[in-house]
C-alpha cells in the first residue's frame, strides 16, 4: 500500500467538559475510500471539523505528505489539498451553477470576472463530477436537491482536493443519484484522492469503501477493510457504551386496552413524514428513536401545530383536533406542550428575568381579563422552582445567567405550569451535566405516573433505553421498527436506526 | 416586582454561558435595574435647564416647565404608541400622516352637527386605529417588514386626505372640547393636555407591566420565535400593537388641531423624526425587547426642551435637524446595539 496522503495520531478535542475526539488514530490513503461510521455523537463531525481546519484539535498531530502540518481556518486546509462536501448544501440557489462553483476564486481579467473562462472551467468540472447535463448558466434554484449534490461536487472539485471528505453527501439522495454519484467517486478514486466517506447507510459503504473505521465516544475503535466484518460485528462495534446514568425504574406497562391520550393516524407533511401511525396512553414515556434528522423534530413540530399542510389526523383524547398553531395546542382542552430542541432560541426569551419565563406560557392562568395577578403568578412560579429545585441568585435576573441544567430545568418548569397532559420534549438532555440529567429522568417518569403522556425524542441511545417504555424508531419520516419493554436494547435501536432489518426507505 | 435584596453571604451562581450575571451588590434592587439610559436621559434634561437657566432665569420658572410639558404632550402620545411598536422590534413610520388624518377627520366630523361634534375625538381616534391595523394585519399576518409597509401607509393616507381636501371643503375648525383639551386648564395650573397624557401614561404602565399583552409585547422583542412556542398568538399581538400605536398618533392629532384652532394638511410632519428620537432617547432598545415607559417620557421632555432652547437661541430648522439626527444616532451608537443576549 502507498504510504498515507493524511495521517492523525493521537488527536484530541474537548468542548468544555465534552469529549469530542480522545486520542484518535487513523491513516487516509491516495487512491482508496475510507468510510467513516458511528452513533450520533461518537465524534465524526469533530473529526471532520479538525481535517478540514474549522476547529483546531487540543493535542496530536496531524501529518500530510509526511510533514507535520497545523490548519488554521478552512482557506488553510483547502490550500493544503482538504476539502470538504456537507449534508448541508452550502450553494447559492439565486447564482448561476458556474458562479456558484467558482465562487470562492473565480478567474479574473483586469479584476473584473472573465464570464467565458468562468464557464469554460465550471464546464470542465461539471464532467469530472459526472454532471455534463447540467448547463453552467442554470440557477441553482431550479435545480432538483440531487442536481445540486453533483453541483457541490463540482464546487468542491474545483478547489483541486487531493483529499475530498464526503460528510453525508448521499442522504439526500434518490437510489438513482446515487449510483451516478457512486460512479463520480470511484472515479476520483481511480485518478487517486483519498476519500473519506461518511454515511449512515450500510448498503453504500459495502459498496464503495474500501477501509473501514467505526468511532465510539470519541474513539476509532476499530480500522479495517470493508467486508471483513459482518454488519452485525461492526454494529455491536459502535455500541457497548458504559451506563453511566441512574434512570428511575420503570413501572409496569400501561395495558393495551387504556384508551390513548394522543393518537396519530397516517400523518404526512411534505416530503419528511410519511403515513406515521401511532398511540400514546396516559402513564407511557414513548421515546423516538432513530438518526439525526430523520422526520423526529418535524413530527414533535407536527404535533404542536408548528407545521403547516400536514396530512393525517390526530386525536387527543380520542377526540379529532386540528392544530392550526401552539396556541391551539396549549389550550386546555388539548393541553399539549413542546420542550423545543434549542432553549436559547426556541425555550427562553434570554434576557428576561427568570419569573417572566417561567410564568409566560401560563400567563392565562395567573391572570383575569389578561391583567396578571402577580400575587398568583409569584406563588406558582415559586412552587415550581422548589419543585425542580431550579437554581437561581434571584428570580430577577435574566434568564441567561443560568448555567445550561438549569435554563432547561426553567424551560421544563415554564410548560409543566400549563398543566399539560401531552409532554413532547425534543432532545431536552443536550449539552447538561449529568446530574441535572438524572432529574430530568426522574421528572419524566413522575409525569407519566401522574397521568401524563410524553413523548421523547432524543439522539441519545442510552436514554432512549434507560427512559421508555417503548420506542418507535424513525427512519426517512417513516416509522419502522416499534421497541417495547425488555426489546428496546442498544443493538436493536441501532440496527433499526440504520434500518438495516426493513427495506430501504426511499 | 420587587425582590428581596440579595443576602452578601449566598454564594453566587456561576455564570456559565454569558456573563450577563449581574454582580451581587449592596445596591437596592429598584436601583441596580435603572437603565443607565434613562439615568442619562434624566441627567441631560437638568443639564439643559441649567444650560437654559444660563442664557434666561426664565427657564426653570414653573409657567415655562408646565407649557413645555403642554407642548410635549403631542409628542409624548405618539412617542407612546411608537415604544409599544418599537417594543416588539418593529417601526411606524406611518406616524406623520396618521397624526394628520386623527386632525383632519375629527374636525370633518364636527361639521356633521351636535352628534358629529361630541364624537369628533373618538371618530378620528378611530380612523386612526383603522390605519393602524391595517399596519398589524400588513406586517404581523402579510409579513412585510415593517419599514417598508408603514411607509406605504402613510403615502397612502396622505393620498387619501389630500383627496378629501381637493374635492370637497371639509369643516376643518375644532371642536370646543378639543381646544379645551388641548390648551385649557381645568385643574389647577396644569394645563389639561398634560392630564391627558399622565391618563395614557398611566394606562400604558399598566398596559405594559400588569397584562399579559405587555409580557408578550417584550417577550416577541426579545425572541418572536420562542414567544411563539410559548403558546402566544404572537401576530394578534403585533396587530393590537400597532393599533394602538395608529389610535395614539390620531389622539395626538386631534389634540393638536384642538392647539392650533384647525387640522391642515402635513401638521403631522414634524412628529416622526423627535418620536423616535424620544423612544430611542429613553433607552428603548430599537431592536426590541427592552425599553421602560420611564425613559420614553424622559425622552419626550428631553426632546420637548432641546426643541424649546433650539427655538429661543434660534437655531434655523435645518440646523435643528441636524442636531436630532445627531443625537439619536448618538444615543442608537451607545445604547442600540450589541446588548442583545444571544442575539
Amino acid at each position: 500500500m502507498t504510504p498515507p496522503l493524511l495521517s492523525l495520531s493521537g488527536i484530541a478535542k474537548r468542548y468544555g467538559a465534552t469529549r469530542a475526539l480522545d486520542g484518535v488514530d487513523l491513516a487516509l490513503h491516495p487512491g482508496r475510500i475510507h468510510a467513516v461510521l458511528g452513533e450520533n455523537g461518537a465524534g465524526k463531525s469533530s473529526l471532520i471539523k479538525c481535517m478540514a481546519g474549522v476547529v483546531q484539535p487540543d493535542a496530536g498531530t496531524m501529518t500530510l505528505d509526511g510533514t507535520p502540518v497545523r490548519f488554521a481556518d478552512p482557506a488553510a486546509a483547502n490550500a493544503a489539498g482538504i476539502v470538504c462536501v456537507f449534508q448541508e448544501l452550502s450553494l447559492i440557489p439565486d447564482l448561476s451553477v458556474a458562479d456558484n462553483i467558482l465562487a470562492a476564486d473565480p478567474p479574473r481579467r483586469f479584476g473584473l470576472i472573465d464570464r467565458r473562462e468562468q464557464r469554460h472551467r465550471a464546464e470542465e468540472l461539471l464532467a469530472r463530477a459526472g454532471a455534463e447535463d447540467i448547463h453552467p448558466l442554470a440557477l441553482v434554484r431550479d435545480l432538483p436537491l440531487s442536481r445540486r449534490q453533483l453541483v457541490e461536487i463540482a464546487k468542491a472539485l474545483g478547489r483541486r482536493p487531493r483529499l475530498l471528505i464526503l460528510d453525508e453527501a448521499t442522504s439526500a439522495l434518490t437510489a438513482r443519484d446515487v449510483a451516478s454519484v457512486f460512479r463520480v467517486l470511484k472515479d476520483l478514486r481511480r485518478q487517486g484522492l483519498a476519500l473519506v466517506f461518511i454515511s449512515h447507510r450500510m448498503g453504500e459503504i459495502a459498496e464503495l469503501a474500501d477501509d473501514c473505521s467505526v468511532f465510539r465516544n470519541g474513539r476509532n475503535v476499530a480500522t479495517f477493510p470493508a467486508g471483513t466484518r459482518s454488519d452485525g460485528e461492526v454494529v455491536e462495534m459502535m455500541i457497548g457504551r458504559d451506563y453511566s446514568h441512574a434512570y428511575p425504574a420503570k413501572p409496569p406497562p400501561v395495558p393495551e386496552a387504556t384508551p390513548p391520550a394522543l393518537a396519530v393516524r397516517d400523518l404526512g407533511w411534505g416530503d419528511r413524514l410519511h403515513g406515521l401511525s401511532f398511540a400514546v396512553r396516559p402513564g407511557e414515556v414513548v421515546g423516538l428513536g432513530g438518526l439525526d434528522g430523520q422526520g423526529q423534530r418535524e413530527l414533535l413540530l407536527a404535533l404542536f401545530g408548528v407545521l403547516r399542510g400536514t396530512s393525517g389526523e390526530v386525536r387527543v383524547d380520542g377526540r379529532p383536533v386540528a392544530l392550526a398553531s401552539p396556541a391551539d395546542a396549549k389550550a386546555a382542552r388539548n393541553g399539549i406542550a413542546l420542550i423545543p430542541e434549542d432553549r436559547k432560541t426556541e425555550g427562553l426569551m434570554l434576557p428576561m428575568s427568570v419569573r417572566e419565563n417561567l410564568s409566560f406560557a401560563s400567563l392565562g392562568r395567573v391572570s383575569r381579563g389578561g391583567v396578571i395577578d402577580r400575587g398568583a403568578e409569584r406563588r406558582a412560579v415559586d412552587e415550581m422552582v422548589q419543585l425542580l429545585a431550579i437554581k437561581a441568585a434571584d428570580l430577577d435576573v435574566p434568564v441567561a445567567s443560568l448555567s445550561g441544567g438549569n435554563q432547561q430545568k426553567v424551560v421544563l418548569a415554564k410548560w409543566l405550569m400549563t398543566r399539560p397532559r401531552i409532554v413532547l420534549l425534543a432532545d431536552p438532555t443536550r449539552g447538561i451535566d449529568v446530574g441535572t440529567k438524572a432529574e430530568i429522568y426522574r421528572l419524566l417518569r413522575r409525569l407519566a405516573d401522574e397521568g401524563a403522556a410524553v413523548l421523547l425524542y432524543s439522539t441519545d441511545y442510552a436514554e432512549l433505553i434507560g427512559c421508555c417504555d417503548r420506542v418507535l424508531v424513525l427512519y426517512g419520516g417513516r416509522i419502522v421498527r416499534e421497541l417495547a419493554g425488555d426489546a428496546i436494547t442498544e443493538r436493536a435501536l441501532v440496527a433499526s436506526a440504520l434500518n438495516m432489518n426493513g427495506a430501504e426507505a426511499a | 416586582m420587587t425582590s428581596p435584596m440579595t443576602p452578601p453571604v449566598t454564594p453566587p451562581v456561576t455564570p456559565r454561558l454569558d456573563p450577563v450575571a449581574p454582580a451581587p451588590s449592596r445596591v437596592p434592587a429598584a436601583l441596580r435595574r435603572a437603565d443607565p439610559a434613562v439615568a442619562t436621559a434624566f441627567g441631560c434634561i437638568v443639564a439643559l435647564l441649567l444650560l437654559g437657566s444660563l442664557y434666561s432665569t426664565s427657564f426653570l420658572s414653573p409657567d415655562y416647565l408646565l407649557q413645555q410639558l403642554q407642548v410635549g404632550s403631542f409628542l409624548a402620545l405618539v412617542a407612546t404608541g411608537l415604544m409599544v411598536v418599537v417594543l416588539l422590534g418593529q417601526i411606524d413610520l406611518s406616524v406623520p400622516w396618521i397624526v394628520t388624518v386623527g386632525g383632519m377627520m375629527s374636525t370633518a366630523a364636527a361639521g356633521h352637527g351636535a352628534v358629529g361634534t361630541a364624537l369628533a375625538i373618538p371618530f378620528g381616534v378611530l380612523c386612526g386605529i383603522g390605519f393602524g391595523l391595517v399596519n398589524g394585519f400588513g406586517v404581523a399576518y402579510l409579513r412585510v417588514p415593517s419599514m417598508i409597509f408603514t411607509l406605504g401607509v402613510d403615502a397612502v393616507a396622505q393620498g387619501l386626505m389630500v383627496l378629501k381636501t381637493g374635492g370637497s371643503a371639509p369643516q376643518d375648525m375644532a371642536t370646543p372640547l378639543m381646544r379645551d383639551l388641548a390648551t385649557g386648564r381645568a385643574l389647577g395650573p396644569v394645563p389639561n393636555a398634560v392630564w391627558v397624557w399622565v391618563a395614557v401614561g398611566a394606562a400604558t404602565l399598566f398596559l405594559l407591566g400588569r397584562t399579559t399583552f405587555g409580557r408578550a409585547v417584550y417577550a416577541i422583542g426579545n425572541r418572536e420565535g420562542a414567544a411563539y412556542l410559548s403558546g402566544v398568538r404572537t401576530r394578534r399581538v403585533t396587530l393590537v400593537a400597532f393599533a394602538i400605536s395608529g389610535g395614539l398618533s390620531a389622539l395626538a392629532g386631534a389634540l393638536l388641531a384642538g392647539y392650533s384652532g384647525k387640522a391642515y394638511q402635513g401638521m403631522g410632519d414634524g412628529y416622526l423624526l423627535p418620536a423616535i428620537a424620544a423612544v430611542v432617547l429613553g433607552g428603548t432598545s430599537i431592536l426590541g425587547g427592552r425599553g421602560s415607559y420611564l425613559g420614553t417620557t424622559a425622552g419626550v421632555i428631553l426632546i420637548t426642551l432641546l426643541q424649546s432652547i433650539l427655538s429661543v437661541v434660534q437655531m434655523p430648522d435645518a440646523g435643528r435637524q441636524v442636531i436630532y439626527g445627531t443625537v439619536i444616532l448618538a444615543m442608537l451608537l451607545l445604547y442600540g446595539r450589541g446588548n442583545k443576549v444571544g442575539g
